[in-house]
């Protein structure tokens, strides 16, 4: 087998000594989108469009998250993830905060060895067009023992493309727990107020303090005129810098929307009206039972996220559902789930839960951390 | 958004909480591992109370 380098052999060590077979960051390059392809009026800190990535607002005036294809150019990516500014804060409030956050898995990041002499630094590589130049900031929080560390970069051209590569110290103090909770966050922020700024920027790891989070960072917040695009986002365990990171561990789509499916299963994806969402037995005249099973092992028993208009369909009767659907027995793999109608079904008969004659209807579990 | 408790029709245990946002509801498992059952618990926390079960 030959091997071919791309500059030094020094410049290939991440692709070399990789120890983590796939990417770390999940969906990354913005791939997979069940959710929404849109969403407007986000004030609040929600997840709403890129599956595995949510936002952290307050007091940030109002945006549009969608999926676009403004991507850098030469580099493989497809999508990425736009936010449009669409009431501005132009001065911000003390509490004030826009940031872009992943989380991980205290189970997936064991590797970084966190809480022993030997803990792993970490290289945080991303595409982003700000608009605003100058100072921006990049923070980790590691969740089980409250602590944090941040990292300045600075935009040079604004409403352009610039790929970011930031490193972090290993945190031998703290250690993250191996369990399926949150155990590392990171955040590229990109608004916040005095609460976060007013102290010293901590580029080591310490306890958290709010002011010593974001310090330095512009407001990305102070215009309807901004727009900003991020994707790309990949972690590399180790020390790198522009030249010596690995390229971006492209995964084919399949490949990301089954790891995303850990975190949100949507069953009726793809489907249109009457599409199909369970098998079940009808109890009553009223209670029908169905089993779901998700096609990987959710993180935690999921929530049932409803919306829109199910029916339950058998022979010679499809009354629509009328209250909200309800776990019996949930696990993180298989769950029975009820569904209650007015009235007519036949009891003991078999049917299937669907969209009625439309194609609106969700119907989704979400073990998100 | 409200959020109501709901009791296992079958054995009659509190099995989740019902929240209700616009045209979405949420049916949350009792599991301290669920993050929407983490947000229910602090926001019983902040004084407030679910509405009973039926």
């Amino acid at each position: 087998m030959a091997l071919t380098l791309h500059g030094t052999v020094a410049d290939n060590t991440a692709v070399l000594s990789r120890p983590n077979a796939q990417p770390l960051i999940i969906n990354g390059d913005m791939q997979v989108t069940q959710r929404a392809t849109s969403k407007t009026g986000i004030t609040g800190t929600t997840m709403e469009v890129q599956d595995r990535f949510s936002d952290v607002m307050g007091g940030a005036g109002t945006w549009t998250q969608t999926s676009d294809t403004d991507v850098p150019t030469g580099q493989g990516f497809t999508k990425s993830m736009k936010w449009d500014c669409t009431t501005a804060k132009a001065s911000l409030d003390a509490g004030s905060v826009f940031s872009v956050r992943y989380i991980f898995e205290g189970q997936d990041v064991q590797l970084l060895k966190y809480g022993s002499s030997s803990a792993e630094k970490l290289t945080l590589s991303f595409w982003i067009k700000s608009p605003k130049t100058g100072t921006h900031i990049l923070s980790f929080y590691q969740y089980d023992d409250a602590r944090h560390v941040s990292k300045a970069y600075t935009i040079s051209s604004a409403n352009t493309y610039q790929k970011v590569v930031c490193s972090i110290p290993g945190d031998t103090t703290g250690v993250i727990d191996n369990d399926n909770g949150a155990g590392l966050g990171v955040e590229i922020a990109l608004a916040a107020g005095s609460n976060y700024t007013e102290g010293t920027l901590a580029t080591a790891w310490a306890a958290y303090n709010d002011a010593n989070q974001f310090v330095g960072q512009v407001n990305c917040a102070d215009s309807t005129d901004n727009n900003i695009f991020i994707t790309g986002v990949q972690l590399e365990v180790g020390e790198f810098d522009a030249n010596s990171i690995a390229p971006f561990q492209h995964e084919s789509f399949g490949d990301s929307l089954s790891r995303c499916q850990r975190y949100l299963y949507d069953p009726l994806r793809g489907s249109a009206s009457f599409g199909v969402l369970a098998l079940g037995a009808c109890l009553s005249t009223t209670i029908c039972r169905a089993v779901l099973s998700a096609p990987a092992e959710m993180r935690t028993r999921p929530t049932i996220v409803t919306s829109g208009n199910l029916e339950v369909a058998g022979d010679n009767f499809s009354p629509a559902v009328t209250s909200t659907a309800v776990g019996v027995r949930t696990g993180t793999q298989a769950m029975e789930v009820q569904f209650n109608v007015g009235s007519g079904l036949t009891s003991g008969e078999v049917a299937i839960v669907r969209r009625d004659n439309n194609d609106t209807a969700q119907f989704r579990l979400d073990a998100e951390l | 958004m409200t959020y109501k408790l709901y009791n296992d029709t079958e054995f009659g245990n509190l099995s989740g909480v019902i929240q209700t946002l616009g045209s979405v509801k949420k049916f949350i498992p009792i599991n301290e591992e669920n993050a929407d059952y983490q947000k229910y618990l602090e926001w019983v926390a902040e004084g407030n109370t679910a509405e009973a079960a039926d």
